[in-house]
């Protein structure tokens, strides 16, 4: 570090003189690759590397044997065989509607109690601090807490509501796994839009009651363009977990009943670790991969999100 | 104030204190559900219809999750691999934070976006390679094997918390840090960290939050008993025949602790984390 710090040491006398800004600035800039590289050099191996290794096997004849893995020649069959499997198409089909619906579902219960937190007059925090409990706690733990919960002979839901099968009905099943996703996630929305709301200006409210705007124009014409940003972001980080649902129905329902809650996350997962198939594996992590940058591009666009330029 | 808006007044608290109501009961039940039953002794756990209140109260669930199971141990592995990582994510990305957010550098805007999208990508999209590079360099069954990519995947979110944070320190600051003659490594630690400190427990708070509950990579990294995490313990609890839901709950409400007490304690940080650092970003 000596090295790289000598010529910042030097830098002020230079700068004051008003005399080598350029070299001065470019001494800085490879200080801040210095700076960066250890973050970059991490990211780039742990992540880069497999992503760009996972599209190579994905269009490759994979053997696997019992020294590992071999590649084979260059070949789309991967993705033909891929997207032409019913399992595939049910999975896509099945984790783009989880995603809609539970997304959706916690936007709009996660707004309202962002709403109504903002007009209690006492307990918010300790509220806000029991919001906090689902969204730290451990997926897998949400996973098993709803299983009990669903249990067919003496789970409460049995008791409570006379549903005894649930895990081993598809369509219930489903709907069991949305909603231990929407307990577990919906405070996590309801927080940032709460944080959201009270950044507002409330002028401009003070200026719609003047002009006797009611209540719910208001909000629909002050409270949801100005959350915008905001709600963006909450969208964006649920669509991008939701669509790599894999620890909730890995633990509850292990893709079941059949097929049912198997999300694309849990079919690549079963080809590469259990079937061993890894072209077919890398080339659904692939796809998957796509769809959500797809996604997040779209979703970024609709909501008209600058990714800051500020300060660059 | 006029009798009429003085009765709207209270009318809209009473709706409100009713819905929060529901809110409380929506969010509590569930885990007041995971905790009394984690109290409830195994025969009672199974017991139809089920009781809503533990009796007796027992600790036999307690005692089997680390005397049966060897949930200490998961509970040290845990710890040991998110206190690392949370401590490489912050060094490394306050050093990069505070280059990208206060450093000319030609390329920084090209950079940010990349490391949004890569912290964007989903874990199944690497697993499988990630799983031969580690295999290869023999750390399956490791705490490094856990540590870097944990480490690697939370970097890019921290970068992008701490550069925002950076950016509003004043230039002032760091101007008379080195006139004083402070070297850059020196600026960062003694001016910048101490400014940043906002920040950085936001950063840590979420990358302790994001190691402690991760799933997947722990499941396929490290499957050997030694090894396991926290989560990993709890899903492999029992056989394929029996849940024993009384060990997974005790283990749970254990697990659910330290991070619960973090949690409270840097509310305000995580709050601020999820909106100004990611939305000013």
């Amino acid at each position: 570090m000596t090295a790289m710090s000598t010529p910042i040491e030097r830098a002020p006398a230079s700068r004051g003189l008003a005399g080598r800004p350029d070299v001065n600035r470019r001494r800085m800039a490879r200080l801040g690759w210095g700076f960066s590289a250890p973050a970059l050099i991490i990211v780039l191996a742990v992540t880069i590397f497999p992503i760009v290794y996972s599209v190579v096997l994905s269009l490759s004849n994979v053997t696997v044997s019992g020294n590992g893995i071999s590649l084979g020649g260059a070949t789309g069959s991967n993705y033909v065989q891929v997207v032409k499997n019913s399992t595939w198409q049910y999975a896509l089909g099945f984790t783009i509607i989880y995603t809609i619906i539970t997304v959706l579902v916690e936007v709009v219960l996660g707004t309202l109690i962002a709403l109504v937190l903002q007009r209690l007059a006492a307990g918010r925090g300790w509220i806000m601090a029991l919001l906090l409990i689902p969204w730290s706690m451990i997926t897998v733990i949400n996973a098993e807490l709803w299983q009990y919960i669903y249990e067919g002979t003496y789970g409460v839901a049995g008791a409570l509501f006379g549903l005894h099968d649930i895990l081993g009905n598809s369509l219930q099943a489903i709907i069991g796994l949305m909603i231990a996703d929407i307990w577990k996630t919906t405070p996590f929305v309801a927080i940032i839009v709460l944080a959201g709301l009270v950044m507002l200006p409330g002028d401009l409210y003070e200026a719609a009651e003047v002009d006797g705007s009611s209540g719910w124009s208001t909000f629909w014409r002050i409270t949801v363009p100005l959350l915008r940003p905001t709600l963006a972001i909450a969208v964006l980080f649920r669509v991008l977990q939701a669509f790599g649902l894999f620890d909730l129905p890995f633990v509850m329902t292990n893709g079941g009943p059949g097929t049912a809650t198997t999300s694309l996350a849990i079919l690549g997962y079963k080809a590469i670790f259990q079937n061993l198939d890894f072209g077919t594996g890398a080339a659904v992590a692939t796809t998957t991969a796509l769809l959500v940058l797809i996604g997040c591009l779209i979703s970024l666009r609709g909501f008209k999100i600058q990714v800051g330029k500020e300060g660059m | 104030m006029g009798a009429r808006t003085r009765r709207g007044w209270r009318k809209v608290i009473n709706g409100i204190n009713f819905s929060a109501f529901i809110v409380v009961l929506f969010i509590g039940l569930p885990l007041y559900w995971l905790i009394i039953s984690s109290f409830k002794t195994p025969p009672n756990l199974g017991a139809s219809p089920p009781q809503y209140w533990p009796n007796p109260w027992s600790g036999a669930n307690y005692a089997q999750a680390f005397v049966q199971y060897d949930f200490g141990q998961y509970f040290i592995n845990s710890v040991i691999v998110t206190l690392c990582a949370t401590a490489l994510v912050l060094i490394f990305g306050t050093l990069a934070g505070y280059a990208l957010g206060r450093l000319p550098m030609r390329g920084k805007f090209t950079l940010m976006v990349t490391l949004l999208i890569i912290s964007l990508f989903p874990e199944i999209a690497v697993i499988a390679p990630l799983y031969t590079l580690l295999k290869d360099l023999g750390w399956l069954n490791s705490y490094q094997g856990l540590i870097v990519p944990y480490t690697a995947f939370n970097l890019p979110f921290a970068i992008w918390i701490l550069r925002n944070y950076m950016l509003g320190i004043p230039k002032e600051m760091e101007e008379t840090a080195r006139v004083d003659g402070a070297g850059p490594l020196r600026t960062v630690w003694s001016i910048i960290i101490p400014m940043a400190l906002p920040g950085l427990f936001t950063a840590g708070i979420f990358c302790f939050t994001a190691c402690w509950t991760e799933f997947l990579m722990a499941l396929t990294f490290n499957s050997a008993d030694n090894y396991k995490t926290i989560p990993v313990g709890v899903a492999t609890f029992g056989t394929a025949l029996e849940v024993p839901f009384g060990t997974i709950f005790a283990a749970s409400v254990v697990a659910v602790v330290p991070i619960g007490i973090l949690v409270f304690i840097f509310r305000k940080n995580i709050i601020s984390g999820l909106t100004s650092g990611a939305v000013k970003g």
